[in-house]
């Protein structure tokens, strides 16, 4: 019976070296899942490659398919570099496996949202190379339903984990809407930077003092905001709204004199202090000012890693629901495996009857043979009632997994597997038959 | 009241209390169904408040008769002024959740209104006390108790936030309530509309009381309560334009004025 797998490295079991190894880039994805599913016989197949994870999805007949997918994969590195960071899964532990991919449970940050686009975009590319079939369809867009459910039912995604978009979010908290704030970038650290284009990227006005004229016209020019001397300090503090410090100084920039001079101008409109520069910027008794809120680094810190545990903790809410939706998963594959053996039943009990009616045909008197579509539906019915206990206690052994069961069925009608699935493929076939024109039987254990 | 208007009142009371409770628990954990629910559940207390209203107003045929009918009147206005913000407003000022934490301060508020209005109930007003100015100075003032009324739940939740900013305790409550511009937006808006109003019940009330006994002393212990009120919320405007006072100031402010009005409404019920 085909069954899923999977087949991956990630950043938990492998060094970054052999991810790139690995890697498969975007542009060439499609080419390499063709060549891949023609060289493995994967009926399907789906390649997750990031900078934290190579994962191989795939749906093969027999165990030769995950095999050769295998080698395949270790034939993109050195001899013997793969294999002992290389996991492999089947059936419902592949599923749980992408579930958790998908919902960002596996990631490095958990609940960052990134993954879930490069799941989508794995899954846009296996679809346009042809390779994706009705299960990893179901597995993915099932993942993708989970994924957001997940973010939706869980706080697996809430409290940011950056420190500069700790800050930002801090800034939203104190004025909601930052669009036409005015925000001082005063240095030229690096997260205070990217903390600048956090807030102006939702509208707030930048302006970029430093010590050296050239450097803020510089750094202006790159965060997009507009350059100031820091001789300037004291007129622009008393009409911004957030300032972001992170100066090398040795001594402090922002004193509390320097502030009570500002406060007066300012009228007491709230400031928004942010203090990313070691040692620090901002004389910490400026925070003690009514309607000055100072924060720095090791509080942004302390922030992050709070928030980083309450995901933590959230994250076993999230297991839950993968849980739940890879049993409701896997029940949909067990359906999905004795579908072929009812059709084939179904299409078999039907033949046989047809055949009988068929040949007695010329004996019936009457309009019998002039009215071949009532004795159709006649036939239907009769398949219908006749089996339907029995396709009744199929579903229920497929769901209990009573595998015995399932093996013997066919055997009742004198049928055996491969002559029922062949039985299903033709019955999948469109009828191009008259109405009424009886097909052969399938072909019985006997060789009747 | 009678059997039913007292089964009804309970009623009411029982709702807005759960309501509240709703409000709390949701502010506590801030799972969405709380909120949500707490917001139903008070819709369905104010319908019953409008009905008892109506019955109460058939019986005594006079409007505003008496301070019992002024807070049982208030304490609906509060109650729909904080729910036409949350259904109405909700998509435009903020998030309709974050404005639904604001239930938590809100609604004890009008189920302390509503309880005062059951109490002592049914003292006769004398028909010399009654004239036309009466039930405009109560109306004007109802609707001022009601807009500082909410003014207070709001400044609570600004005092609140602040201190967990200042304090950095970004849990979940941080995150739950709106943010310190809104909040303090908000409350200034609310005592811009109950001051005028305020202003209008103290002059109507001199001007009754003058015409009710013009021999009698002009101000007593409870006019000198109001006029305080008064004095408290213009304060709060005039600091807030002149000195720049915002935020936690004005917050205290208004918090304060609104315990005077309390005050003030207490000693009215008090006498009956």
């Amino acid at each position: 019976m085909s069954d899923v797998f999977l087949l991956g490295i990630s950043h938990k079991s492998s060094p970054v070296a052999l991810r790139e190894k690995l890697a498969v880039p975007a542009g060439e994805m499609e080419a390499h899942l063709k060549q891949l599913s023609e060289h493995a016989g994967l009926e399907e197949a789906l390649l997750v490659s990031t900078c934290n994870r190579v994962e191989l999805y795939g749906v093969a007949p027999d165990a030769h398919g995950a095999a050769k997918a295998r080698a395949w994969l270790e034939s993109r590195a050195e001899p013997g570099e793969v294999a002992t960071h290389l996991y492999a899964q089947r059936g419902s532990e592949a599923v749980r496996h992408a579930f958790r991919v998908a919902s960002s449970l596996d990631s490095m940050v958990v609940g960052e949202p990134q993954i879930l686009g490069q799941v989508k975009e794995a899954y846009a590319r296996a679809s346009s190379a042809g390779v994706l079939g009705s299960v990893l369809d179901r597995c993915f867009t099932k993942a993708f339903a989970v994924a957001k459910k997940v973010r939706t039912e869980t706080g697996i995604a809430s409290g940011t984990v950056s420190v500069s978009s700790i800050a930002c979010d801090l800034a939203g908290k104190i004025f909601e809407e930052l669009r036409g704030k005015r925000v001082l970038l005063v240095g030229a650290g690096k997260m205070g930077e990217s903390a600048a284009k956090h807030l102006a990227k939702q509208g707030a006005k930048l302006f970029v003092l430093n010590r050296s004229r050239d450097r803020a016209v510089e750094l202006a020019a790159a965060c997009g905001g507009e350059p100031r001397s820091l001789n300037e300090l004291v007129s622009e503090l008393a009409m911004a709204d957030i300032a972001i410090c992170s100066t090398s100084s040795e001594r402090f920039v922002i004193t509390t004199d320097l502030m009570k001079e500002v406060a007066r101008a300012r009228k007491y409109r709230t400031l928004f202090l942010i203090d990313i520069a070691v040692p620090r910027d901002v004389d910490p008794r400026v925070g003690e000012m009514e309607n000055v809120f100072l924060y720095d680094v090791d509080d942004l810190k302390k922030v992050a890693d709070e928030n980083l545990a309450a995901r933590r903790k959230e994250a076993d809410l999230a297991e839950k629901i993968v849980e739940r939706e890879v049993a409701e998963f896997e029940a949909w594959r067990r359906q999905q495996n004795v579908k072929p053996l009812i059709v084939g039943l179904r299409a078999h009990v039907r033949a046989v009857m047809a055949a009988e009616i068929e040949r007695s045909l010329p004996r019936l008197g009457g309009d019998a043979a002039a009215n071949k579509e009532t004795l159709d539906r006649a036939i239907d019915a009769a398949t219908n009632k006749l089996l339907h206990p029995v396709i009744a206690e199929i579903k229920k052994a497929a769901d209990d997994g009573r595998a015995q069961l399932l093996d013997e069925a066919p055997r009742l009608f004198g049928l055996d597997l491969s002559s029922v699935r062949e039985a299903a493929k033709d019955a999948a076939q469109p009828r191009t038959s008259a109405p009424g024109e009886a097909r052969a039987p399938a072909k019985t254990s006997s060789g009747r | 009241m009678n059997g039913f208007a007292t089964a009804l009142f309970a009623l009411i009371a029982v709702l807005y209390s759960l309501s509240g409770a709703l409000y709390l628990a949701f502010l506590a954990r801030g799972t969405e169904s709380l909120g949500k629910n707490a917001t139903y559940v008070l819709t369905g207390a104010a319908v019953a408040h409008v009905v008892f209203l109506v019955l109460d107003f058939a019986r005594e045929a006079v409007v505003f008769g008496d301070i019992h009918q002024a807070l049982a009147v208030g304490s609906l206005l509060v109650a729909v002024a904080y729910l036409g913000t949350v259904w109405l407003g909700g998509s435009r000022i903020s998030a309709t959740s974050k404005l639904q934490v604001l239930g938590a301060f809100v609604t004890p508020i009008t189920l302390l209104f509503f309880l005062g209005a059951g109490f002592r109930r049914g003292v006769e007003v004398s028909d010399e006390v009654r004239s036309v100015m009466l039930p405009v100075h109560i109306g004007v003032n109802v609707l001022g108790i009601a807009a500082f009324a909410l003014a207070f739940g709001v400044s609570i939740a600004y005092v609140v936030q602040e201190r967990q900013l200042r304090q950095k305790k970004l849990g979940g409550l941080f995150q739950r309530l709106p943010s310190l511009d809104t909040l303090d937006k908000l409350g200034f808006r609310m005592v811009i509309v109950g001051f005028p109003l305020l202003t209008l019940g103290v002059v109507t009330g001199t001007l009754w009381a003058v015409r009710l006994d013009p021999d009698a002393p002009p101000i007593g212990p409870t006019q000198t309560m109001g006029l305080v009120e008064w004095a408290l919320f213009a304060a709060v405007l005039l600091l807030r334009a002149v000195a720049g006072w915002r935020g936690r100031r004005a917050a205290l402010g208004t918090m304060l004025g609104f315990l005077v009005a309390c005050a003030v409404l207490f000693g009215y019920v008090l006498r009956g």
